[in-house]
């Protein structure tokens, strides 16, 4: 197929590859026609775009898919052979690019919109709920390729000085993106490193940078204008894989920014102004910090870690949060009004009246949920056969503590000191921490906080400390780890907290200890405090109790001699499961591998509980693994003094936790940790939830009457919301489905103006019966195809199958062929009466 | 007349026991002996015996899925109709049975 044309030589080809010519193997390409004198192009013959073929950009931006046909010319002095060495690379390597990057897709959650807004027409765009709650504003893209506004008025000096400038710029990025490849990489990431190389070596890239600058723009200005024309030709690509690519653009403009300015403008704080929801790959907890917290309504990140720590403080914030929404960047633009809902999963744009309509039903149902469930402020949280659980807050402000005891803490399990070092240029003096601390503990009134001395480094690093760059943050100086070093600020800190013990019941806790010699200098500091405060003759508790974070799993092995030096213990579950399993939790290619139920972990967990209390010490848990209520069981069954989680959760778990036996929780626990996968464990965990017991089959706040809802859509939602008020289900969005999924069989309309939707789920927390009477009959596809104006809706858990409510299920739907028992239901005048009627029918008890 | 009948949904929660008892009430209106066995969410209750399908002209199966232990009808005649048919119009399953 080689032949001469005219002057050049040209061969085509046939994209075999599924992604089509994606980033990796355009870089390849690039690198093989580089090294030639002669002009080599590429057509394809789908589009007649044409690109040079020693330019990554331009062979990206030619968008080349699967199967599309494609011509390449050479033309030059050494054409035979870049001819040769092409036809080769096209032959012999290109087919093997096919294989993807493992994981570079991040895992993202594939839901459904509920039945109303999909009837409308609205488009969503899915992710993981990590920090519950619904936002509205505007949408801000943190692109990072923000110019600051002092140096966007920054005027170009002459041509020459500016390009010479961009060349110095590229020059650097490339060499600090060669040495990081001379450094031992994951495939994924060498891959992603050259991808990026060869986007700084682009001759495309730096002849429309000198173009810009010939133009009289200064070199950050061309650096601006050059990313935005890739970005703006990769975005309009039909392959996602491409698409995706317009981020490194990003990234390599956002270098060489820096290297231009000597600025850190990742950094730079986006200022907001109105509601806003802040729209980034990932953020640091410093970025999120810095936002202002008055107009920031939700986060979207594109990232999917769902125990980062920026995710943690967006929880603690209570600002609501969705992480792995796939290319978020791209598909919510910027100025857009949009509904962020992290209840159940997904961004909507705000604006259509279906959008509104739900929202504003959205809002009254979860104040009458509020309303609805009673908040148990007093009383400590007991088990059916009266074992004792105390259920503590994490905190990591003096705001945040007074709110958790608002909900019902027991304590505090955890208070993130660490939090009020970051975003500022000093660390927070004695004084002002003390402040914080003796505040903290007489708003406790005798509970119990536990205050975790600062635990910086990893990913929560502050100026003042002056922490090297690592290749592996978590695996490196942080936590405990530091404190030799910055004594001084160790011992400020410990004043103020055993200062403050003098107000209340103050604990002091160690983070990341791996070791007994790690505790034993921890134990001499706190000595070291103790006596300088005694000097001074200042009052602090003497015996104040002493714990340590078990995260590294070398701690645990320990735990008879630890004991020995220490009163308690808190299991940070986070680092103690990434570091178990050797997962990066924020690693989206591994966050699917750090899993809490792992029987392997749940074993280890249990080996660690034992040995605590066979010391006889105390053991909570603070980590995200104590704030599931489906976890509850687990943790009840390891036999854990105290857990510990943010405070919007407590008075639910609270609940949970006076239906559930510790008795059978500790069977479950046996019969979990003998499983031999996550599945299994998490089918018992489903099993293994609070009884239905505590629940009757129908209230009447399940009794819904004058409903005004005018289609099949609304009627159902306005049900499902009901039982979501009435603490019956968790997750409507599955319950819903389940209902449209028995709807999709055929309709459950029975004829007479009845319909009986029902489903088997366990996304109801208890067997229930609903009621809803319209006031204008609608449209369910009954048999006698008339109206339905009233809905009868029976919800029966999954795992309970079958039921011992089935008996009375099955008398209510043979009386529903009743006249006299069908034209009571139509005529009873109140939700009382409805509810009264029903249960006498049924014999059942309404308690 | 005598017949006997066996009702079945995909669920087993709420049609198998309407289906069941719009047979006997309609049944009864026509004046045919009916037993109606159902297969739903707790089993197969009110069990046709062999003697109960051994007496009956007929049985009727209202399924939308299989029928559990069909072979104790084998040489019986059997009408098989969705099971929406015994709530939408009983009475035309009734006339089918007396042609």
């Amino acid at each position: 197929m080689t032949q001469r044309s005219g002057t050049s030589l040209e061969f085509d080809f046939v994209c075999s590859l599924s992604d089509g010519l994606h980033a990796r193997p355009a870089s390849q390409l690039a690198e093989v026609a580089i090294v030639f004198a002669s002009d080599c192009f590429l057509t394809n013959l789908r589009t007649g775009a044409v690109a040079s073929l020693k330019s990554v950009l331009a062979i990206l931006a030619a968008d080349i898919r699967q199967g599309d046909r494609c011509e390449v010319q050479v033309r030059g002095s050494d054409e035979q052979s870049a001819h040769a060495a092409l036809l080769r690379f096209v032959e012999q390597v290109l087919p093997a690019c096919d294989v993807p990057l493992a994981g570079l897709h991040p895992a993202t959650a594939a839901g459904k919109l509920p039945r109303t807004l999909q009837k409308a027409g609205v488009k969503g765009y899915f992710g993981s709920p990590v920090s519950p709650g619904i936002g509205q504003g505007k949408v801000i893209p943190l692109s990072g390729m923000v110019l600051p506004k002092a140096l966007k008025t920054r005027a170009a000096a002459d041509p020459q000085s500016e390009l010479a400038q961009i060349k110095r710029a590229l020059a650097a990025v490339r060499a600090r993106i060669q040495e990081k490849l001379t450094h031992p990489q994951s495939p994924t990431e060498t891959a992603v490193l050259q991808a990026d190389l060869a986007i700084a070596s682009d001759v495309s890239l730096a002849q429309k940078l000198a173009e810009h600058v010939l133009q009289g723009r200064s070199a950050g200005q061309a650096v601006m204008e050059a990313g935005e024309f890739f970005i703006d030709l990769l975005r309009h690509s039909e392959s996602e894989y491409i698409r995706e690519r317009a981020l490194d653009i990003e990234e390599i403009c956002l270098h060489l920014l820096q290297e231009i300015y000597g600025v850190d403008l990742q950094s730079a704080a986006i200022e907001l102004c109105e509601p806003s929801v802040v729209v980034a790959e990932t953020l640091g907890p410093q970025q999120l910090l810095g936002l202002e917290r008055r107009w920031l309504k939700a986060l979207v990140l594109e990232h999917t870690g769902a125990t980062s720590h920026v995710v943690i403080l967006a929880r603690s914030l209570g600002i609501p949060t969705l992480v792995g929404v796939k290319n978020a960047r791209s598909v919510l633009l910027a100025g857009r009004e949009v509904v962020v809902d992290a209840i159940r999963g997904f961004v909507v744009p705000q604006g259509s009246p279906a959008v509104r309509k739900f929202y504003e039903r959205e809002q009254k149902t979860l104040e009458l949920r509020r309303e609805f469930l009673p908040v148990q402020t007093t009383g400590p949280a007991i088990t059916t056969d009266g074992k004792t659980l105390e259920v503590a807050a994490n905190a990591s402000s003096y705001e945040e503590v007074s709110l958790a005891f608002g909900k019902g803490a027991d304590g505090i399990g955890l208070f993130r000191t660490e939090m009020a070092y970051l975003q500022r240029q000093r660390p927070p003096s004695e004084e002002e921490q003390f402040a914080i601390y003796a505040e903290t503990a007489r708003t406790a009134a005798g509970r119990p906080v536990i205050l975790r001395t600062f635990d910086l480094g990893g990913d929560k690093g502050a100026p003042y400390l002056d922490l090297p760059p690592e290749n592996n943050p978590f695996l490196g100086y942080r936590g405990v780890r530091i404190y030799t070093e910055h004594h001084e600020l160790l011992q400020a800190q410990l004043r103020a907290i055993l200062r403050a013990s003098a107000f209340g019941q103050v604990q002091v806790m160690a983070p990341m200890v791996s070791s007994l010699d790690e505790v034993l200098q921890f134990k001499a500091a706190i000595s070291q405090a103790k006596q300088d405060l005694a000097r001074k003759a200042i009052a602090f508790r003497s015996d104040i109790r002493i714990g340590v974070m078990i995260e590294v799993p070398s701690s645990a092995f320990i735990l008879d001699q630890l004991s020995a030096e220490v009163d308690f213990f808190s299991l940070g579950t986070n680092d103690l499961n990434q570091y178990f399993l050797a997962a990066d939790r924020d690693n989206p290619k591994t966050a699917e591998l750090s899993d809490v139920l792992h029987p392997g972990f749940l074993r280890f967990l249990e080996r660690i509980v034992a040995d605590i209390h066979a010391a006889g010490k105390w053991v909570g848990m603070c980590g995200e693994m104590a704030a599931e209520i489906r976890h509850l069981p687990l943790l009840i069954g390891l036999g854990l003094d105290e857990i510990s989680l943010p405070a919007a959760g407590i008075p639910a778990v609270k609940r949970a936790v006076a239906q559930l036996s510790a008795a059978e929780c500790a069977r479950t626990l046996v019969s979990v940790v003998a499983c031999r996968e996550t599945a299994e464990v998490e089918h018992f965990l489903e099993g293994a939830q609070p009884p239905q017991s505590a629940q009757p089959l129908l209230s009447k706040e399940l009794v819904l009457l004058g409903s005004q809802s005018k289609d099949k859509e609304e009627a159902m939602q306005e049900i499902v919301d009901a039982f979501y008020i009435a603490g019956r289900t968790e997750d409507r969005q599955r319950l819903e489905e389940a209902l449209w999924s028995r709807e999709a069989v055929y309709a459950t309309g029975l004829g007479y103006g009845f319909a009986a939707p029902h489903c088997k789920s366990d996304a109801v927390i208890a067997d229930s019966i609903g009621v809803l009477r319209l006031n204008a009959a609608i449209d369910w596809g009954s048999v006698d195809a008339k109206p339905v104006n009233m809905i009868i809706l029976i919800a029966m858990r999954e795992s309970q199958n079958p039921s011992r409510h089935m008996k009375v299920f099955s008398r209510l739907a043979r009386k529903l062929m009743n006249d006299d028992f069908r034209g009571h239901l139509l005529a009873v005048e109140n939700a009382h009466e409805m509810a009264t009627y029903l249960a006498q029918q049924l014999e059942i008890s309404l308690h | 007349m005598k017949v006997v009948a066996v009702t079945a949904c995909p669920t087993g929660i709420a049609h198998t026991y309407m289906a069941a008892a719009r047979l006997e009430k309609v049944a009864k209106t026509l004046g045919f002996e009916i037993k109606v066995e159902t297969q739903g969410a707790m089993g197969i209750e009110n069990k046709l015996t062999e003697h109960d399908i051994s007496q009956a002209e007929i049985a009727i199966f209202a399924v939308d899925i299989a029928v559990e232990e069909r072979e104790r009808f084998n040489g019986v005649k059997v009408i098989q109709v969705p099971l929406q048919e015994a709530l939408k119009d009983p009475h035309s399953i009734f006339a089918k049975i007396q042609r």
